[in-house]
């Protein structure tokens, strides 16, 4: 019997290879199969696995046992998904501003907007170009204590050169740093400085260690200090249809949807994110916070911003994907026309004060007469609180928290005055207006 | 007879400009030049492109354009031709084999509990996996057709100095298998993106399905030794399908990033639907029409 011819090394290669392609065909078809039988993918923080549950990294392994939260928060953020390390964030060369040593290595207690970009460099740069930066800080601390090049970039900030009113800085000094530390300071560090000359400070919405799209997004997040007599956005968005929506049925809105792709169906109403930052409708995501803003509201006597037409048109494409544009345009005439109201009533406060200032019958000192702090409120709580209740829809806010209480410390300002004229026997050149404006 | 004359036999009468190894170059040099397009906008999604993804975007291009260069020395001097763009495809490979362990790394977490280092849903949300292997597919493709083969169909190979190289299969074969696992890398990679959206949209069903299809289709023409007038229709018919579908996807996923009134916004193209990617089905259609061409060398 003749022996078999030997197998060529050519055939026995092509039957590897059809080996080969069937092992990755079935492989490549299970994982098809898979793919689209799983349930629905994991994208919020608490469902992501521990990223660092096995590391052996010497500051997880010892942070585990010192600050266990941290690790945990940090263990489920996309951010360590991403294998960003600890290091990469926190550690510095021995002479970097601000680092302290920790064994066996220099740190940043707080990572400064300068560590953040090193991945994240557009949304730093929006941020610098802010109000959310310098300009927060200056309001509160005041400039004078920033270096030439921290005034230099505070100077180059094209909303910040709005002369922010000085009050502030003298109610800081006036409390002190004991008890600004806990109260102005802690909201208006956003901007602050920081020791390697970076501004800002991300984690004030961005919450470490967790680093949450979903927390970002939600209004909690500004509530932290968007609240309050002077500024209550956070009382007047509660109160407004856009904050009931929210209330009721933001449970089951997307809030890991990725940047840049959101639409109604992920929000079906409008939040602070929304409105002010996300990319939604025309408009692109931006971290100026002012980039959507036709007015500075804050101030005492408002006035446009520098591209208020160009930010009116990228709000107005957040607000036209639900409303129509007559309803927009309408709105928007309507409530500039109050915004000129308010300015209206408050510059009639500064008149009313004009003639103590003239005769000499109050000091140029803040706040050290009460007549001092009916003028500042008037303004700064309660025309504020009218300006913001109107751009915002929360009527309640608008009215009786906000114009009721101007146009009443109006009266008790008139009566004042008036009193203090009389008394340094002066003519009171103030008369109540005959007609309500 | 070559495949698409056992299809269409007045084809005969055709000559192309260009053989169908000059077609395949041509084809990987446009790959090219477009991957580089697409990871650039792919890897706009984090605002800051590291170092390590500069890689492809630079490369792409550059590659592209070598091997048009290499196309026309071949005019004159096919040997340097054939070396020029030998290399310029095995940095090809490289490149796709690097990309993929980067986006490997980046989806898996080896630091996780055990049971989730590596899991569907992270394949789901992170890089796409079998991207970067479009850079090495080009890569074999392009090396493939590089090379003469002589005779045609033989699977040998010719060298320099004139040497040969027997392959298990032919040329023609060889392609099948690439346009195959092509295929099939392509539907992986639509799949594991659509699977972020649950698949609740019907229309995603459809790529996955034409995409399968593709791939049985070409791997199986591949496996037979002489595949018959009616399997070379199939064949067709499911590479025509793919170029349909990727046409079709790439005009559903515009459409799915235009807002309303159909204004563009540039970063719901980055962030939302990859208008590029479905083309892959297309070029992948086209890639597979390409084969069934003559595979002999042009005589001048």
């Amino acid at each position: 019997m003749s022996e078999p011819p030997p197998q060529s090394a050519v055939k026995s290669a092509r039957l590897l290879i059809i080996g080969l392609v069937a092992v990755i065909l079935v492989l490549g078809m299970a994982l098809i199969v898979l793919a689209i039988g799983q349930p629905a993918p994991a994208a919020s923080t608490a469902a992501r696995p521990d990223a660092l549950a096995n590391s052996d990294d010497a500051c997880v392994t010892c942070h585990r046992r010192t600050t266990p939260g941290i690790v945990e928060q940090y263990g489920h953020s996309t951010m360590a998904g991403a294998k960003v390390t600890c290091r990469n964030c926190h550690e510095v060369k021995a002479d970097y501003p601000g680092a302290v040593e920790h064994e066996g290595t220099y740190v940043l207690q707080q990572p400064t907007t300068a560590m953040c970009e090193k991945c994240h460099v557009q949304e730093v740069a929006e941020f610098m170009q802010s109000r959310h930066s310098l300009p927060a800080w200056v309001a509160f601390a005041g400039s004078k204590d920033l270096s030439p090049n921290l005034l230099a970039k505070y100077q180059a900030i094209p909303e910040g050169q709005f002369a922010p009113d000085k009050q502030r800085n003298a109610i800081a000094a006036m409390e002190g740093p004991d008890i600004t530390q806990f109260a102005c300071q802690s909201c208006h560090s956003i901007g602050r400085p920081n020791t390697d000359e970076s501004v800002g400070k991300c984690a004030a919405c961005h919450l470490r260690h967790e680093f949450s799209l979903e927390q970002a997004r939600k209004p909690e997040t500004c509530n932290n200090c968007h609240i309050g007599p002077d500024h209550p956005q956070w009382e007047i968005y509660q109160e407004s249809a856009h904050g009931i929506a929210y209330a009721t049925t933001g449970q089951n809105w997307n809030w890991n949807a990725a940047p840049g792709t959101l639409t109604v169906k992920d929000f079906p109403a409008p939040t602070c994110a929304t409105c002010h930052f996300s990319g939604f409708g025309a408009s692109g995501t931006t971290h100026d916070v002012g980039d959507r803003l036709t007015w500075y509201l804050f101030a005492s006597l408002s006035e446009r911003r520098p591209d208020w037409q160009g930010n009116m048109t990228h709000m107005q494409n957040v607000c036209r994907e639900c409303h129509n544009k007559q309803f927009v345009d309408d709105f928007y005439t309507s409530a500039d026309k109050l915004v000129d109201a308010v300015n209206a009533l408050v510059k009639q406060s500064n008149d009313i004060m004009q003639p103590l200032t003239d005769k000499g019958l109050i000091t140029n000192k803040q706040f050290d007469d009460p007549i001092k702090f009916t003028a500042y409120e008037l303004w700064h709580h309660y025309g504020r609180t009218a300006k913001f209740g109107s751009w915002m829809q929360g009527a309640d806010y608008t009215q009786w928290h906000g114009a009721y209480e101007v146009e009443k410390r109006l009266v008790e300002l008139r009566t004042e005055v008036d009193q203090r004229l009389k008394a340094a026997l002066m003519p009171s050149p103030v008369a109540a207006p005959t007609t309500v404006p | 007879m070559y495949h698409l004359a056992t299809v269409f036999p007045p084809i005969r009468r055709v000559r192309l400009p260009l053989s169908r190894d000059q077609l395949m170059l041509l084809m990987a040099a446009i790959n090219l030049i477009f991957l580089g397009i697409d990871i650039y906008l792919a890897h706009s999604i984090s605002p800051t492109i590291t170092p390590n993804e500069w890689i492809p975007i630079i490369f792409g291009p550059i590659a592209g354009v070598l091997l048009l260069v290499a196309g026309v020395i071949a005019l004159r001097n096919r040997p340097l031709a054939t070396v020029i763009a030998t290399v310029v495809l095995m940095a090809s490979i490289v490149v796709g084999l690097l990309g993929d362990y980067f986006h490997i790394m980046r989806a898996i977490l080896p630091n996780a509990p055990t049971g989730q280092q590596v899991t569907v849903d992270l394949l789901v949300w992170a890089p796409p996996l079998l991207g970067p292997l479009m850079f090495a597919l080009v890569g074999l493709l392009g090396i493939s057709a590089a090379w003469v083969e002589s005779p045609a169909d033989s699977g040998t190979l010719v060298l320099l100095g004139g040497r040969h190289l027997r392959l298990p299969y032919s040329k023609t074969r060889a392609y099948f298998f690439m346009i195959g696992m092509g295929t099939l890398a392509t539907v992986i990679s639509s799949v594991l993106d659509h699977a972020r959206t649950h698949f609740a949209n019907p229309w995603l069903w459809i790529p996955t399905a034409a995409g399968v299809f593709g791939t049985v289709i070409a791997v199986a023409v591949a496996v037979f030794e002489k595949p018959r007038r009616a399997d070379l229709i199939i064949y067709i018919v499911a590479m025509v399908l793919l170029m349909i579908v990727g046409v079709l996807g790439a005009v559903l996923h515009i459409s799915t990033n235009l807002i309303a009134e159909g204004t563009i916004v540039g970063e719901r193209f980055i962030h939302g639907a990859p208008f590029l990617a479905p083309l892959l089905f297309a070029n992948m259609g086209m890639l597979g029409l390409i084969v069934l061409l003559d595979p002999a060398e042009q005589r001048r």
